[in-house]
């Protein structure tokens, strides 16, 4: 399960939040595990049930005003109680400050308390988009990445098969290689899936026979790209008489990564055959389907009609004595 | 599939040279090889994957070998790192 240290998202995002710690930095150690925001506006008013004291509780205006008017020994035991369930940790909006022993009691409990300056609209809308990229689905796969026409083209398949090799043939021919080998992929909303390369490797990659070139050096910015989404996986196979491939291309196939299903096209390997060119025809194919053009069912639909006409005049022909 | 935990033996780690002998040993068994380090699995034919763990000496990898000759594969593959790549142990 991912988490994130307190410590890590102070120091990271101290600046973008306009965060100010307000009591000690013991509270810095604890850990956020969720992505989730929670306002504990009913807690404060003393109902527990159903709290989620497992988030990050952001505290605003209204929140503030109910605390600064609540008697002196009710603050002190709803706090107790509210520091007492483990939060991970406050933050206060607007740039107010509790009452002093507000923060002693979280203190106890070894839980920060942060202010913003930020509106509590803001400051939630921000903490969502840093904490969804934070805690996003995240797996690594084997395979190249190769951004065609603005389309993002997952290759996949055997080492060996010759992946970096058709990702090389298409950056010469103008198009961007994100990643080689190793792609980190993080699920960035629930249908969409993002490729990134690692850091280390950067944008080298092995050629055998050759072994590690650097493609940003060799073939300057405009080959590279730093991130993609992924919309089609072409998986590369070696030519087999027994296997049957897709003749059509009516029936989509569907592959699913991270739980999001792209379309899977399946090339077969064989000596003489251009899967560059094939790559091409691929990423323009996705986008005219993207447009609404699917070529395959047009096609189809072109047959029937002519299959139809000519069962009609036939009819009429043939009963025709003229 | 077969598993098998070790820990890098050599003292510069896994540097380009003992990668690519890692690499070249893993091809030659028809089973798929995976090598994992602190949850990162990459595929333990290609080069790349492998130098990208940057696996130090005594971090802990696991071999995982998927196919016909995968008990072979491991523990070849095993002996390899823990062994501390034969004659390549003082690099």
């Amino acid at each position: 399960m991912p988490e994130l240290l307190v410590e890590k998202f102070y120091k990271d995002r101290k600046d973008y939040f306009d965060l100010t710690l307000l009591n000690s930095e013991a509270g810095l150690k604890k850990k956020i595990t969720t992505a989730e925001i929670h306002r504990p506006g009913l807690a404060l008013a003393g109902f527990m049930d159903r709290f989620a004291n497992h988030r990050i509780q952001v505290l605003g205006e209204t929140e503030m005003a109910y605390v600064n008017q609540i008697e002196h020994t009710v603050l002190l035991h709803m706090a107790e109680k509210i520091f007492g369930y483990g939060i991970p940790l406050m933050i206060i909006s607007k740039g107010i400050t509790p009452p002093l022993d507000f923060l002693q009691i979280a203190d106890k409990h070894g839980t920060a308390i942060f202010s913003s300056r930020l509106s509590t609209s803001e400051l939630t809308n921000r903490l969502s988009g840093y904490l969804d990229v934070n805690f996003a689905p995240v797996i690594t796969m084997h395979g190249t990445l190769v951004d065609v026409y603005g389309v993002g083209l997952l290759y996949t398949g055997k080492s060996g098969i010759g992946k970096s090799e058709i990702a090389l043939d298409l950056v010469e021919r103008g198009h961007r290689l994100v990643a080689d080998d190793v792609i980190k992929v993080i699920r960035k909303s629930p249908d969409l899936i993002v490729g990134t390369g690692s850091e280390l490797l950067g944008h080298h990659m092995e050629i055998r026979g050759i072994g590690i070139i650097d493609v940003e050096k060799l073939f300057g910015i405009r080959a590279i790209r730093i991130q993609k989404r992924i919309e089609v996986e072409v998986h590369l196979t070696l030519w087999s008489e027994d296997l049957e491939y897709e003749r059509l291309g009516i029936e989509e196939t569907e592959t699913t990564i991270l739980g999001v299903s792209i379309p899977q096209v399946i090339v077969p390997i064989s000596p003489g055959k251009n899967i560059t060119v094939i790559s091409e025809v691929i990423a323009m194919d996705h986008m005219l389907k993207v447009y609404g053009e699917n070529s395959a069912a047009e096609f189809s639909k072109r047959l029937s009609e002519r299959l139809h006409r000519q069962a009609m005049t036939k009819d009429y022909l043939e009963s025709d004595y003229e | 599939m077969t598993q098998k935990t070790v820990k890098v033996a050599n003292r510069l780690g896994m540097h380009a040279r003992p990668s690519a002998m890692f690499v070249s040993h893993a091809s030659k068994f028809k089973s798929e090889i995976f090598l994992e380090k602190d949850g990162l699995k990459v595929n333990g034919k290609s080069i790349m994957g492998v130098m990208m763990l940057a696996a130090e000496m005594g971090s802990e990898l696991i071999i995982y070998a998927d196919g016909e000759d995968e008990k072979d594969a491991a523990a070849t593959l095993a002996d390899l790192i823990s062994s501390g790549f034969g004659d390549l142990k003082n690099l």
